[in-house]
């Protein structure tokens, strides 16, 4: 792993709510073009810590952060930068595919652009590139002017994806993309982490054990215990965390013992 | 053996919903239940010269409760008594509502319907005297007045109003209780205090004389309200996904407003401002205390008196004879007809949005 180049780093991370301190001292730092897993049981934080990758864990309102995080050697939390920036750099996929509602298919891939104020002249071929890497331009080539939502929910995230992608985002971060998906949509999504991991580095939270064994380099493992903030517990080679993992309590985690 | 399955879809049966199926038994207590006690109503009310009104609530009421639980208890049981007193209490509290609104509707229309015609929409008023025949003159000047003082009120209040209920929904600002506690005591403003304060603002204060941007003025504070809470409901029902969606695509905060928020709450907005114009445009109270009325067409709403059709409809109430009587009533069923107008256009609009994005 030495001759690893590190794209973003997490250092010191601490996240509080209000008064209540959710996440403790995360150091974790992501390899550049590889995938990275991020696993625990509900209510670790790990969807709260993927947020503060791109500074959307910001937006609500009782939000508290300590620590850095560094992409590609600059502190996002740096004084004057400014989020949008940051966002521009890290995309982000939800849980939920989100599309927006009153765009049609190539508007929703284009409104990135938009939404931030870019002009690319090209856009035709942009909408069929960030649609090919999605690994949806076959089902939607006939109808992008169709409503974005006509498509099915896996096709919908993809779409998502496909709306990140066309932002030429350095990081893409997945929050548990396929937790509302079917067993075909979600291989399909899997199928394009793999495809783009090449190309950049990507952080993805996940319930699914396998879903982390089919598609992450490393894996993470967060744990909140008794009431006490989220941590990591264990970080490392995916192989490693599932089939020799140090702590007893990633042993029991990724057994299915609990959680 | 293969077995051959036909797949070719079918015509639908008749008998598609087993559910609705009633039975004889049910069908002759339900009908015996309606017909009979009205039947022994109209016979109190034509035999024995009983009170309409009295016959509904002494005679009609019980004996319906009585004949409703007595099918409830037999078709289903001791369940079956609540079932049906829930059914007989919906059906008659909202046919009262119904009746109650349809019979506003008739006067209007009924009375209205003499008055209109061309002359009486399209000229004014001006040589015509309260007992004049129906025939000369109209509330042309009234129409024009009314549309030009609501719109200059409607493009000050609806940026005010987009902008408090943005206040409210996308920000994190400090004042929203009190904001949203002003707009309630706003939306419980006599229109007559706020016409009296635009009043003694402007016109006795010498500022101005009677004008229609007074009028414009005054119906500010009624329009605001409305404008401002309902456009707040519609912004707050566009999920919290779809501006995250934005946001985490590097739109900086007003462009993820603008291009997402907005078009997503677009049909409830276009709501709150209708639903604004309709809750001033028949307000007389403050108009007759800043534009007061006229009888000639008046363009400009920056200067001079200017008619509109609720100050008209009040004159010609106060002068009291026939003719100025029934001129009221036509001019009350043109801002009903107004008023459908905008509701129609405002769902056909939004209508034709969603059909577009079938």
């Amino acid at each position: 792993m030495s001759n690893l180049t590190y794209h973003l780093r997490a250092e010191d991370v601490n996240v509080w709510f209000g008064e209540r301190h959710v996440l403790k001292d995360v150091n974790l730092a992501f390899p550049s073009n590889q995938v990275t897993a991020l696993i625990g049981p509900s209510g670790c934080g790990k969807s709260t810590f993927i947020r503060t990758l791109n500074r959307m864990h910001e937006l609500i309102p009782s939000a508290g952060f300590g620590g850095k995080v560094l992409l590609d050697e600059e502190d996002i939390y740096g004084d004057g930068v400014d989020p949008v920036k940051v966002r521009l750099k890290v995309g982000m996929v939800f849980q939920k595919p989100n599309p927006f509602p009153t765009m049609s298919i190539q508007e929703n891939v284009l409104s990135g652009l938009k939404l931030s104020g870019r002009k690319n002249s090209n856009t035709e071929e942009l909408v069929e590139t960030s649609l090919r890497r999605a690994s949806i331009w076959n089902e939607v080539k006939d109808r992008l002017n169709d409503p974005a939502l006509s498509l099915s929910g896996g096709q919908q995230q993809r779409l998502c994806i496909a709306r990140s992608l066309a932002m030429g985002p350095e990081v893409l971060l997945m929050d548990e993309p396929c937790s509302a998906l079917d067993p075909g949509s979600t291989r399909r999504v899997e199928e394009t982490i793999l495809e783009l991991a090449p190309e950049m580095t990507i952080v993805i939270v996940t319930h699914n054990m396998q879903q982390a064994q089919r598609v992450a380099d490393q894996t993470a493992f967060f744990l909140s215990e008794d009431g006490n903030p989220g941590h990591v517990v264990e970080f490392g080679a995916t192989e490693q965390v599932f089939e020799q993992p140090i702590d007893p309590r990633t042993n029991d985690y990724v057994n299915g013992h609990f959680g | 053996m293969e077995k051959v399955i036909d797949l070719t879809p079918v015509a639908r049966p008749k008998t598609a919903q087993p559910w609705s199926k009633k039975s004889p038994k049910f069908l002759i207590s339900a009908a015996a239940a309606s017909i009979i006690p009205a039947a022994i109503t109209l016979a109190f009310v034509g035999l024995a010269g009983m009170d309409f009104m009295a016959a509904l609530i002494i005679v009609f009421l019980p004996i319906q409760v009585i004949a409703a639980a007595l099918v409830g208890i037999s078709i289903y049981g001791r369940r079956g008594i609540l079932e049906s007193l829930l059914v007989v209490a919906t059906i008659f509290f909202s046919s009262f509502v119904f009746v109650l609104l349809g019979s506003v509707l008739w006067s209007v229309i009924s009375n209205g319907a003499a008055a209109i015609s061309p002359s009486f929409i399209f000229q004014n008023n001006y040589y015509i005297q309260p007992t004049t025949d129906l025939g000369y003159g109209g509330v042309g000047h009234a129409i024009v007045g009314s549309l030009l003082i609501v719109g200059l009120s409607t493009i000050i209040t609806v940026p005010l109003g987009l902008a408090t209920a943005v206040y409210l929904t996308e920000t994190q600002g400090k004042s929203k209780g009190i904001i949203r506690t002003l707009l309630q005591a706003m939306a419980g403003l006599p229109s007559v205090v706020s016409g009296l304060f635009i009043y003694a603002m402007f016109i006795a204060s010498g500022i101005t004389t009677y004008a229609g941007w007074t009028g414009s003025l005054a119906l500010i504070p009624l329009m605001l309200p409305t404008v401002a809470r309902v456009t707040e409901e519609s912004l707050r029902l566009v999920p919290a996904e779809l501006r995250n969606g934005a946001l985490a695509l590097g739109a900086p905060a007003w462009r993820a407003f603008a291009q997402v928020t907005l078009p997503a709450a677009k049909s409830g907005i276009m709501t709150a401002v209708l639903l604004g114009v309709a809750r001033v445009i028949g307000e007389t109270a403050p108009l007759v205390l800043t534009t007061f009325a006229a009888d000639r067409t008046n363009l400009n709403v920056f200067s001079g008196q200017m008619g509109s059709l609720p100050t008209y409809l009040f004159g010609y109430i106060a002068f009291g004879f026939d003719a100025s009587i029934k001129r009221a009533w036509g001019a009350a069923l043109v801002i009903l007809i107004i008023v459908a107008i905008l509701f129609i256009s405002a769902r056909l609009a939004s209508r034709t949005r969603t059909k577009a994005r079938k």
